[in-house]
This record gives C-alpha cells, sequence and structure tokens, in this order.
C-alpha cells in the first residue's frame, strides 16, 4: 500500500460553488440568460429516411408557416459544411442524400419557439431510399467501415492458445446509451458589431464550437467568442454533439444579423445526436488451471454511425482497456469500425473504455465459471502485480498498481466471502427467486490519448481590492471542476474561497482549449490555474525582495497573510501596495501533462500520466419467472488518491456507477430495421430512476495517493467510477447461473434487460 | 361564464383574460411570470425538471400537489396556488428542503434540482415523517442523471430534523382565503382566444349544454395524455372541455358490494382508497406513473384513451367493472369486458362521455395484479395482468385473467379462462393452460419488449399467481 503520507491541502469539504443558486432556480443556465429583446427562435427539419438520395425538396409550406422570418440549408453555408471535429462527414445540412433518420436538412427562424417547431413539420421532403446498413453484423458482412480495420498484438496468442490446458470462444456484445443530460442541447448566437459573434453554447468544448463556426463562415477565430457559465450534464454528449446546433444557430444569426436561440426538443435531441458505441466481440482465450490468462485473441466490433467523429480515439480506449486490470501476456486484437446508417456515435463517460472492459471481464467470468471456482479467484489470480507482470499490452510499465490491495480491502470491507456463501444457502432454497453477487476491479488511464490535448490555459486576475478573478478552459457539467479549481486558488493564495471569482469559461479569456473531458479538466485546467498564480506571486515576490531587501525564497501564502518568515503582510495590503508599486498582478497560466508519449503507429509507449483504480461489490435479486431484478447493495471502494473534496468525489462514485448500472441494465436504445430510433423519449428509453438506487450503497475512497505530481496528489474521478457498475451485470450473470446450480455458463449480452434475463434463464433451463 | 382565469401566487390573486388554452404552464412561468428555474427536460412530463407545487384546497386544507407543468395548460390552474421554486426562499432564509439539498450535495449539474426540490416541497407538506420509501416514491418523478439520487435522497431524510413552521405554513390563512374567493365566485370559464375555445363546466348539466353546442370539442382531465398533441405533435387543440372542475365526476363512494369512482377523480386518490380492498391494484397504481402524473391523471382519462398499455385497464378487467356513460340526457352501462374495441377504441359514441365505473368488490374472490417493465418507476409496462379467481374446495369456480401489452386493446385471455373455469387449481392444469394463451394473444414486438418476452410472461404470470395463492404469500423480488 502507498503509504498516505502527504496531509491534504484541503481540509473543507467545501459544497459545489452554485449549490445554492442550484436549490433557489437562480443558477442560469443557456436558456435562462436574459434574452435580447429582438430574439428569434430556430428548429431543425430532419431527415425522415435512415439512408436515400432527396429527390425533391419543398420548403414552400415552410416559409409561409405563420410566424417564419428566414430558412437556411447547405445553400446558406459560406464555408466549411461539416461540424466534424477530427474528420469530416458530419455535413451540417447534406446537400442531396441522407444518410442517418435525424440528420438535420434544414432550419428556420421564427418569431416563437413553437411556431418554429410547427413550421419544419410542413417541409415536403421526397427521398430515393437505399437499404440502410444498421447493425455492427451488417455492416461487417459488407466490410462498411469508417477506418480500416487495426490489430494490436503482443506476444505468440496462437502459439499460447494452442499451448494452453483450458480453451474457451465465445461472444459477446455491450449495448449503446442515451446521454439523456438533463438539459437538452441549446444555443443562443447574438451578433457584434464588425460581423462579431457571442455564441453561448451547451457544450463540453467551446473552443472547437469557435474553430467550427469559423470555418463554417469564414471568418476568424478572433472574431468569436463563445461563453459557458455551466451545463446541465453532458457525459461526453456535447463534447462535439453540440457542434450542429452551435453550427445551425450561429449560421442563421449571421444570416439575419438577428439574435437567435435554438432549442433542441428532448425528443429530436435524442433522435440527432449520437450516442455511446454498442460492441460485439468475438473471442478465443486459453488459460491454465487457475484460470491464469495464457493467450487471447478478440474481435472487436464498435457501431460508429455513420461517420469518424471521435470514433477512432473511443475505439483506441476500449483497445487500451481490453486488460481492464489483467496482465494479458499473449494478445492480439482485430478492431474494426462499423459505418452504419445511425447517428454517429460519439464520447460517452468512460470513452469506449467501459466497453473494452466489459469484453475481459465476460472472458474472465466464464473461465470462472468453466473451472467451478469463485471468479473472485480468478480475477485475483490474473490481476497485474507490482514488480512483474506489470507491463500492458501497450508496452507501458504500471508503476502505481494498487488494484490488489483494494481487492483484499473491499472482500473483507463488504464481507464477500459470508455473504457469498449465504446467497447460495438461499439459492439452495429458492426456485423462483434467486440472488447473486460479484466483485469488479477498475484500472482506468488517465490522459487523453491525443497527446496534443493534454494541455490548459488559465487567466488570474488580483484586482487591488484584494479579489481575485479566476478563469480557466474547464467547464463546469456538474462534476464540481470550478468549485475544485477555485479551492486550489483559494488555497494556494491562503485566502478565503468567497474571494475568489467562479467565472463563466469564455474563449476570449483563455483560447485554444481542450474539451472537459477525458477526466482530466480539473488535473489540466487546475494546474495552468496554479501556474498562473505562481507567476503573480513572482512578481510580488520580486517587489517585496527589492523593496524590503529580504532574501527568502520560501513565501507562504495562508489565512489572509503572506508570511516572509519575520515580514508578515496582509494579504489585502500587499496587493494594494504591489499595485501601488506597479507591480502586474494578473497573469496567464499554462500547464501540459509531463511523460506521456504514445507511438500511434506501433500502439505503444505511454497513453496516460497514471491510472486511477476502483473496485466494488455488488448483490442483486432476480425472479426467475419474469427477468425482474433489484440491485440490493452495493460496496464500493475507490481511489481518489488524495483528494481536493471528498464530496464532489463520493458524489461522482455514486452518480457514475448508477450511470454506468443503467447502461448495463435496462438503458436499450432500439432502431427498426430502416433504421429509425424507437426510444427518443423518456416513456421509452428509461434511465435509473431513485427506486433503482440501492437502499445499501457504501461508498468509501481507498486511503492512497497518487503517485505523479497531480495537485494534492490526488486522482480524477469523473470516468473511473461508472466501470465500477460492472459489478451489476456479473452478479446478474452470478444469479441466473444458480438457476442451473452453477454448472452452465449463462450466455447474457448487456444490457441485461428483465428480458435479457429470462431468455438467459430459460436457455439455462432447456439444458438443465 | 367568466372569461378569466384565476390562480393564488405570491399570496395574491392572479387574473389572466383570455389566455391561449394551449399555452402550457411551463412556458408561462418561464415566458410571462419571466422566472426560469423552472426546467424544460423533456416537454412530456417524463422527468420532472419543471415540476411545480399547485396548492388543492380540500375539506379547508390546502393540499400541496406537484405537477408537470410543461404538460397541463395554464387554465386547468383555476382556482389553485401555484408555487414554483423562487418561491421558497423567504427574506433572508432558504426553504428547509433547500438547505437539505445544500447539505447532502443534492445537486451536480443543477438543472434537474428545482424539479426535486418541489417534490421534496410536496413530501414535507404532506407528510410528517420522510422514511426511506416515502422519499424515492416522492421523488420518482424526477429524473437525475448525475448524483444517483442517494444525495437526494439523504436530504429527504434530513428533513425529519426540521420543525419550525415554513413560510409557506405562516401563510396558509391568506392562502386558502384567497383560493375560498376564486372559487366562491362558482361561475364556470369559457375562453376564447383567436377562436380557440376552452370551457371549465361546473356541473353535468352545464357540460352537456357545452357539448351539445360543441360537438367537436375534446374532453380533457389531466390531460397527461393529451397535451402531447400540443407539445411534441405540434398541433392545435381548438376546443377544449375541461372536466377537473365538475365537482358530480370526482368522487368516490362505496355500498357493501361495490366501489363506484366518478371519472375525474385522479389516481392517487384511487391508490389511497383501493388498497384495502386490492391492495395489488393499489401498488400498480403507484407504479402507474410519477406523483405528478397520478395527481392529475383520471380513471376515466384511462378508460376514455383505451391504451393497450394503460395499466389500470386489465385490472378493472378483471374486477369486471361496470362503466356508466352519458350521453345527452341518457344514460347507460357498458360492462368493461365489451367496452374496448380496438386500438384506442371504445363503445363511447360521439359526443358521449364517462360519468362512473364501478367496481364490484367480489370478497369471495382472490385478487392479484402484476406489472413488468424495464424500470421499477414510471414505466410502461411490457405486460401488465390482472387475476381473479373463484376457488371452492380448489376447483376453479369462476377466474378472469386480463392483460395489458398482450393485444392492441387490453383484453381478456378467454379462452384460457374457459379452460381452467371448473377445473382443479393444480400446476399440471395451469401448465396446460398456459398454451391457451397462445390462442388469445399475439403481441407484438417494440421497443419495450418482444413478443416472445411478452409471451413468456404472460405465461409465468400464471404460474407466478398459482404458486403466490399456493403458498399463500407474495413471491416478489420488490418489497
Amino acid at each position: 500500500m502507498i503509504k498516505n503520507n502527504i496531509e491534504s491541502l484541503f481540509t473543507e469539504n467545501l459544497p459545489h460553488d452554485s449549490a445554492q443558486k442550484h436549490v433557489n432556480g437562480k443558477a442560469r443556465y443557456t436558456d435562462d440568460i436574459l434574452e435580447p429583446n429582438n430574439i428569434f427562435y430556430a428548429a431543425i427539419g430532419w431527415s425522415k429516411k435512415s439512408n436515400a438520395i432527396i429527390d425533391k425538396i419543398n420548403l414552400d409550406d415552410v416559409i409561409k408557416s405563420e410566424g417564419v422570418i428566414d430558412i437556411v440549408t447547405y445553400k446558406d453555408i459560406p464555408g466549411r459544411n461539416d461540424v466534424g471535429p477530427v474528420f469530416d462527414g458530419d455535413p451540417i445540412f447534406p446537400k442531396n442524400k441522407v444518410e442517418y433518420f435525424g440528420q438535420p436538412i434544414f432550419a428556420v427562424l421564427a418569431t416563437t419557439n413553437e411556431l418554429a417547431r410547427k413550421a419544419v413539420l410542413k417541409a415536403k421532403i421526397s427521398y430515393i431510399e437505399k437499404k440502410p446498413i444498421i447493425t455492427i453484423q451488417e455492416a461487417h458482412k459488407i466490410k462498411s467501415y469508417i477506418f480500416k480495420p487495426k490489430q494490436i498484438h503482443r506476444g505468440s496468442p496462437n502459439i499460447a492458445l494452442r499451448d494452453a490446458k483450458n480453451y474457451l470462444r465465445g461472444n459477446f456484445s455491450t449495448g449503446s446509451q442515451e446521454h439523456f443530460y438533463l438539459e437538452g442541447q441549446i444555443c443562443m448566437t447574438i451578433p457584434q458589431e464588425d460581423n462579431d459573434l457571442i455564441v453561448y453554447s451547451s457544450t463540453q468544448h467551446p473552443s472547437e464550437t469557435q474553430q467550427i463556426i469559423s470555418k463554417m463562415l469564414k471568418i476568424k477565430n478572433s472574431s468569436i467568442a463563445v461563453k459557458v457559465r455551466r451545463i446541465g450534464g453532458g457525459f461526453g454528449g456535447k463534447e462535439t454533439q453540440s457542434f450542429i446546433f452551435a453550427a445551425i444557430c450561429t449560421l442563421l444569426a449571421n444570416k439575419t444579423k438577428l439574435p437567435v436561440k435554438l432549442k433542441i426538443d428532448r425528443d429530436d435531441d435524442i433522435i440527432i445526436t449520437g450516442k455511446r458505441h454498442d460492441f460485439f466481440s468475438e473471442y478465443e482465450v486459453g488459460f491454465n488451471n487457475n484460470g491464469q490468462i495464457k493467450g487471447l485473441k478478440i474481435n472487436l466490433y464498435s457501431r460508429c454511425g455513420i461517420s469518424a467523429d471521435l470514433s477512432a480515439a473511443i475505439n483506441d480506449r476500449a483497445l487500451f482497456h481490453i486488460d481492464n486490470a489483467y496482465y494479458i501476456p499473449n494478445i492480439l486484437v482485430n478492431n474494426y469500425y462499423c459505418k452504419t446508417n445511425t447517428a454517429s456515435n460519439t464520447a460517452f463517460r468512460g470513452f469506449g473504455g467501459p466497453q473494452g472492459m466489459m469484453v475481459i471481464e465476460n472472458i474472465i467470468d466464464n473461465i470462472a465459471r468453466y473451472l467451478k471456482k469463485d471468479p473472485t479467484t480468478i480475477r485475483k489470480n490474473n490481476f497485474y502485480k507490482k514488480n512483474t507482470n506489470n507491463i500492458t499490452h501497450y508496452n507501458m510499465k504500471i508503476e502505481d498498481n494498487i488494484i490488489n490491495e483494494i481487492f483484499e480491502e473491499l472482500i473483507t470491507s463488504s464481507r464477500y466471502i459470508n455473504r457469498n456463501k449465504q446467497i447460495r444457502d438461499f439459492n439452495d432454497k429458492n426456485n423462483l427467486i434467486k440472488k447473486g453477487i460479484a466483485i469488479t476491479p477498475v484500472k482506468f488511464g488517465i490522459s487523453f490519448t491525443k497527446n496534443y490535448l493534454n494541455q490548459a490555459g488559465s487567466l488570474v486576475h488580483i484586482y487591488n481590492d484584494g479579489s481575485v478573478y479566476l478563469n480557466h478552459g474547464g467547464i463546469e457539467m456538474g462534476q464540481g471542476t470550478l468549485t475544485k479549481i477555485a479551492q486550489i486558488a483559494s488555497n494556494e493564495l491562503g485566502i478565503s474561497i468567497n474571494k475568489i471569482k467562479i467565472s463563466e469559461t469564455n474563449t476570449s479569456k483563455v483560447p485554444n482549449t481542450s474539451a472537459s473531458a477525458a477526466s482530466s479538466t480539473t488535473d489540466l485546467n487546475g494546474a495552468a490555474v496554479l501556474n498562473a498564480i505562481e507567476k503573480i506571486k513572482n512578481n510580488i515576490n520580486h517587489y517585496v525582495r527589492s523593496k524590503y531587501k529580504i532574501s527568502i525564497d520560501k513565501v507562504k501564502y495562508r489565512n489572509n497573510k503572506v508570511i516572509y518568515r519575520n515580514k508578515i503582510f496582509n494579504f489585502n495590503d500587499l496587493i494594494m501596495e504591489s499595485y501601488l508599486n506597479r507591480v502586474s498582478l494578473s497573469s496567464t497560466g499554462f500547464y501540459k501533462t509531463p511523460k506521456i508519449n504514445f507511438d500511434d503507429k506501433n500502439f505503444e509507449g505511454r497513453p496516460f500520466y497514471y491510472f486511477a483504480y476502483g473496485a466494488a461489490v455488488s448483490e442483486v435479486i432476480i425472479d426467475t419467472l419474469t427477468g425482474e431484478n433489484k440491485l440490493t447493495q452495493v460496496d464500493i471502494l475507490h481511489d481518489a488518491g488524495n483528494p481536493i473534496n471528498e464530496n464532489i468525489e463520493i458524489g461522482q462514485i455514486e452518480g457514475g456507477f448508477i450511470q454506468g448500472m443503467g447502461w448495463l441494465t435496462f438503458e436499450e436504445v432500439k432502431w427498426s430495421e430502416k433504421g429509425n430510433i424507437l426510444t427518443h423519449s423518456p416513456s421509452t428509453y428509461k434511465i435509473p430512476a431513485s427506486n433503482d438506487t440501492p437502499t445499501k450503497f457504501n461508498v468509501k475512497l481507498f486511503k492512497g495517493n497518487n503517485i505523479e505530481k497531480v495537485i494534492n496528489r490526488s486522482k480524477t474521478t469523473g470516468e473511473p467510477p461508472l466501470m465500477l457498475s460492472m459489478s451489476v451485470f456479473f452478479a446478474i450473470k452470478d444469479a441466473i447461473a444458480s438457476v442451473g446450480d452453477y454448472k452452465i455458463i449463462p450466455k447474457i449480452n448487456a444490457p441485461a434487460t428483465p428480458e435479457e434475463i429470462l431468455s438467459s434463464i430459460n436457455i439455462i433451463k432447456k439444458n438443465l | 361564464m367568466s372569461s378569466k382565469i384565476k390562480f393564488v401566487y405570491n399570496n395574491n390573486i392572479i387574473e389572466l383574460e383570455n389566455i391561449d388554452p394551449n399555452e402550457t404552464l411551463l412556458n408561462f412561468i418561464r415566458n410571462n411570470l419571466k422566472k426560469t428555474g423552472t426546467k424544460e427536460g423533456c416537454a412530456e412530463g417524463g422527468c420532472g425538471a419543471c415540476t411545480v407545487v399547485l396548492g388543492t384546497l380540500k375539506n379547508n386544507k390546502i393540499l400541496y400537489q406537484v405537477v408537470n407543468s410543461c404538460i397541463i395548460f395554464v387554465p386547468m390552474i383555476h382556482g389553485k396556488q401555484l408555487i414554483i421554486v423562487e418561491d421558497l426562499e423567504s427574506k433572508k432564509d432558504l426553504h428547509p428542503v433547500q438547505k437539505a439539498m445544500i447539505k447532502h450535495n443534492g445537486s451536480q449539474c443543477g438543472f434537474c434540482t428545482p424539479g426535486f426540490v418541489m417534490s421534496l416541497f410536496s413530501m414535507y407538506k404532506n407528510n410528517n415523517n420522510y422514511t426511506e420509501k416515502i422519499i424515492k416514491d416522492s421523488i420518482s418523478g424526477n429524473l437525475c442523471r448525475c448524483t444517483g439520487y442517494k444525495p437526494i435522497i439523504n436530504a429527504g431524510k434530513e428533513l425529519n430534523n426540521y420543525f419550525k413552521p415554513d413560510k409557506f405554513e405562516i401563510n396558509k390563512k391568506i392562502d386558502i382565503e384567497l383560493i375560498k374567493k376564486i372559487q366562491n365566485e362558482k361561475k364556470p370559464i369559457k375562453i376564447n382566444y383567436n377562436n380557440k375555445l376552452y370551457f371549465s363546466p361546473l356541473s353535468i348539466k352545464e357540460l352537456l349544454l357545452i357539448i351539445k353546442n360543441n360537438p367537436n370539442a375534446k374532453l380533457i382531465n389531466g390531460g397527461t395524455d393529451l397535451a402531447l398533441t400540443v407539445t411534441k405533435s405540434r398541433k392545435d387543440l381548438n376546443s377544449l372541455i375541461y372536466l377537473g372542475n365538475i365537482k358530480e365526476l370526482n368522487y368516490i363512494k362505496e355500498n357493501q358490494n361495490n366501489i363506484e369512482i366518478g371519472s375525474s377523480t385522479p389516481l392517487i386518490e384511487i391508490e389511497k382508497f383501493i388498497s384495502k380492498y386490492y391492495s395489488d391494484f393499489s401498488e400498480i397504481l403507484k407504479r402507474y406513473g410519477s406523483y405528478q402524473i397520478r395527481n392529475i391523471a383520471t380513471i376515466g382519462g384511462n378508460l376514455g384513451t383505451a391504451s393497450p398499455i394503460g395499466d389500470t385497464l386489465p385490472i378493472l378487467l378483471s374486477l369486471n367493472a361496470l362503466i356508466i356513460t352519458q350521453k345527452n340526457n341518457i344514460s347507460r352501462k357498458i360492462l368493461i369486458k365489451d367496452f374496448f374495441t380496438g386500438y384506442r377504441k371504445t363503445k363511447l359514441k360521439k359526443n358521449e362521455f364517462i360519468k362512473a365505473i364501478i367496481i364490484p368488490k367480489n370478497k369471495s374472490y382472490i385478487f392479484r395484479a402484476y406489472k413488468i417493465s424495464k424500470r421499477y418507476d414510471d414505466d410502461i409496462s411490457s405486460v401488465c395482468m390482472g387475476i381473479n379467481l373463484n376457488l371452492e374446495r380448489n376447483i376453479i369456480r369462476n377466474i378472469i385473467i386480463a392483460y395489458g401489452g398482450m393485444s392492441e386493446k387490453p383484453k381478456r385471455a378467454t379462452n384460457c379462462e374457459k379452460y381452467l373455469n371448473n377445473k382443479n387449481f393444480d400446476k399440471e392444469t395451469i401448465i396446460k393452460s398456459q398454451k391457451e394463451l397462445l390462442k388469445d394473444f399475439n403481441p407484438i414486438n417494440d421497443m419495450r419488449a418482444s413478443s416472445e418476452y411478452r409471451k413468456n410472461i404472460a405465461k409465468n404470470l400464471l404460474l407466478k399467481f398459482f404458486f403466490e395463492i399456493k403458498k399463500n404469500k407474495n413471491i416478489r423480488i420488490y418489497d
């Protein structure tokens, strides 16, 4: 165990900076910003076909519709007609072909939101339909791929498979997932003088919003300011999926020179935007009698939808996490990027990581059931070790491994062994209702895997009254990053957090920012803020040393004091004094993550600065007649390093867990054969609700430090906890296995809906 | 008739003259009151972000009921007190609910938070102690994608520690007086907004006259289904008759043999009343929809909509209920088994309306009901089943089995019933009778469930019922 040898810099677990405004309704989201008097409202008309040529398009009735004042199509785009973040492929409005059900074709501007939405329904569009490709299997069959398939490998998997004592093969799939941020996609653009634009967008990525609009309108980045105070949830769904709405809104505003708001209806939001990639895998695994994997071959298919979007990086992350916490000496993975006529799948908390991890967790679970051993033992037998078996399949040495310690501690604290026994006793006595339990680990790599994204900027002013203005590139989407970074600034300056002004993210303040994504927002932006403060302190220090002839390097900022061993200043006094003596009290800051480097071509190197770890035990009860199920207890032990704000981290862990549970249990995105998405509203797509949260829900932080120099030796908790929910899926599988007295390996895919569970049970019953 | 809508807001009476009857309360709050704390999450009553509280006067007390402001039309709040999230704090202090939410880190992104605050506020006002079950049920119509609910549940528990009267308690007398003042006017309402008509009669007599003069008007009660015509299909409802203010349609009464329920009675009241007779019925009503929906959705609306997935319908079928309708001055009685004629179609003739439903008490029968859905809370059933059995010395004297989700309409399993009647109540018979179900039903595949799964659970529920009766205990995973 890594000793907890650092005292936390942060003694107060402050609430979210906006907590009070959240509860009294005063927190403003994009739709709540005071509208200019002459604002107009937009709505999008979208494709009713998933693969078709637009034969005729007649918008006469749309234009004539009550309240409509203008309309835009592809013809109105002066520059780049694409919102693809890395690659092209996501037209704002297509010229003559539509490639998915829901693809925007045109937009209108009207006097009210309701009239705009009514108007778009009046379009008369005739299509020449082509057969759409909807499923992974359909795409793979005809080699419809976004990119060439990719192969990664280490060692000699074929030989290892041949020589291993035991062998299993099978396939497995995980489902898609709708983000269902509570605040739907929205943008408001207000034209300025010189044809400049202010864009209020609910986005995780203001800089790229700015760049995409700039290319669309052929104007300079510097003419566009994108502003975001907070967003009502993102989860990856506003990393790139917000762009098209910002683009369309701004296109209308720029064309008409009027303020425009584009607020997307929930159904349209789900229909138009991409979701989590669903994955399908085929595997062959060879292992010894202890369940240790000797060789592994996987074909890994993902449904990318119609365009590249972030699919390359998402599939990469799946490949990076196909080991989860396990040492796999010989491995080969073929990765296929299936192109389908569905909305372009995109970032979603975990970013391919969860999908990769589920593949290996399912294999491990099957190995255990094959060997008739407790899966917990097999997991432990395969863990990476400290000094041996510590090189990943992408040739990164794991230096911070704590999974063995976390697992042991959780097994004890959750009374796993006892409960497991009780559950087996219960199952012996009950035929219709069964229980199951599982413990699963998480090891998640932290950093953007595209190296250039691992940078951040900040801007800090200290005004001469001692108040501080804080700005950086991080987006507040509920994860508390603004609170944590304000805590960092407050701590660094030794002043109360009330003196720190948290400000909206604004591309005019800090340029060229990365998305708030990859769990890295606080790590990167917090460090950039530290850097800015350091520079201001240097300025002050320089002044103090020459004025007071002090030659001390160590200066402490504590309790509103600035302490030079014997000479102590009041913070406010020193700031005013510095100002009067012409010291610069404002600075930008910058940070780039050290140590990381990765060779994309050979798929090796160090893509991650560090790993975050955790483990969870879930216990479920299922009804073998209906497939209904309930999560009855969860015990989590998670690694947040030495946390900045324990309450916020625990909130991330609980919330991430429940979100992951939804993904793996009853959240189910469905399409018709023709590619129409069928689950586009809260009445057909179900995210977890209050009664899905278990009454016994124990979350603890593992005591330890980040061995890397992250602020306070903390670790991020953004994405990693989502994957703790894998334990729910395998607890369900455990309960199903009891139906066959643990002799038959259940065949079940995610999501484990009641229907999937019942079908899995019925297969076992038939084989009894 | 009056063309003014009046309601109580912030200790004042607000009057609106000829307001658009298709204007949602949410849009009114955001665009006219210019208060943006109430959020639009889905515009169909499925997420709770737009939750507000309506104070309703009952027995000289104010009931603080949550509703989804996104699917309630402004005129429907006539005679009520409107409370939105901005109203909760007093001059110097946050409301206990708000304090508890902050203390327990109940918000992350914060967008759903005002809705949760309002649901917890309603719970706080309408209950005296706040158990985990009460809390979870109270917020089950509010979705949060960030927190996983635990801190919000903890905030609910924290309310057990607050005792001081809140500002609504202090102002209660004024509010009651104001509501009474509006109600005492006793005037029916007629709105004409650019030829969009809205009527709110106070008696059946007035209703009949309005129907006669406006034969194409649509009847609206809670509107939880109909309002989506405006918010989702983006069509106008040009002529509406609101039934919610007709006292003659809102009642529950009973005699020795029957329970009679007025068609405008909200489901929430039925759920409370019926539990002593048919506890499973009550349990299913709890899962029928959120509090926001059950507070306004009515039994008459449920019957009239005749949705194949309306959860009350298979249950009423199994209970052999009787529907009382009226057209002009003629009232008739229709057995519920004859009432549903096709997909969202009923025996109701044009301008005929449902007045009441009569549910037999049938004390000698054994009744159970089951609802299978993906999510426990507020989800539409894959299959819903009501079953009612008269057993004499282990002989099935009469059995009524009805399903929702298995056909284009709520329907009885007549072949299966016929097979079972007068047979021994044993496992072998039940298993044989399962085959008969396939003659009764050929369900569809849709986003909720496959045909195969529906058939499977329809069969298995029959078996489950058998085991439960034989073992004399419920075999269920939910408490």
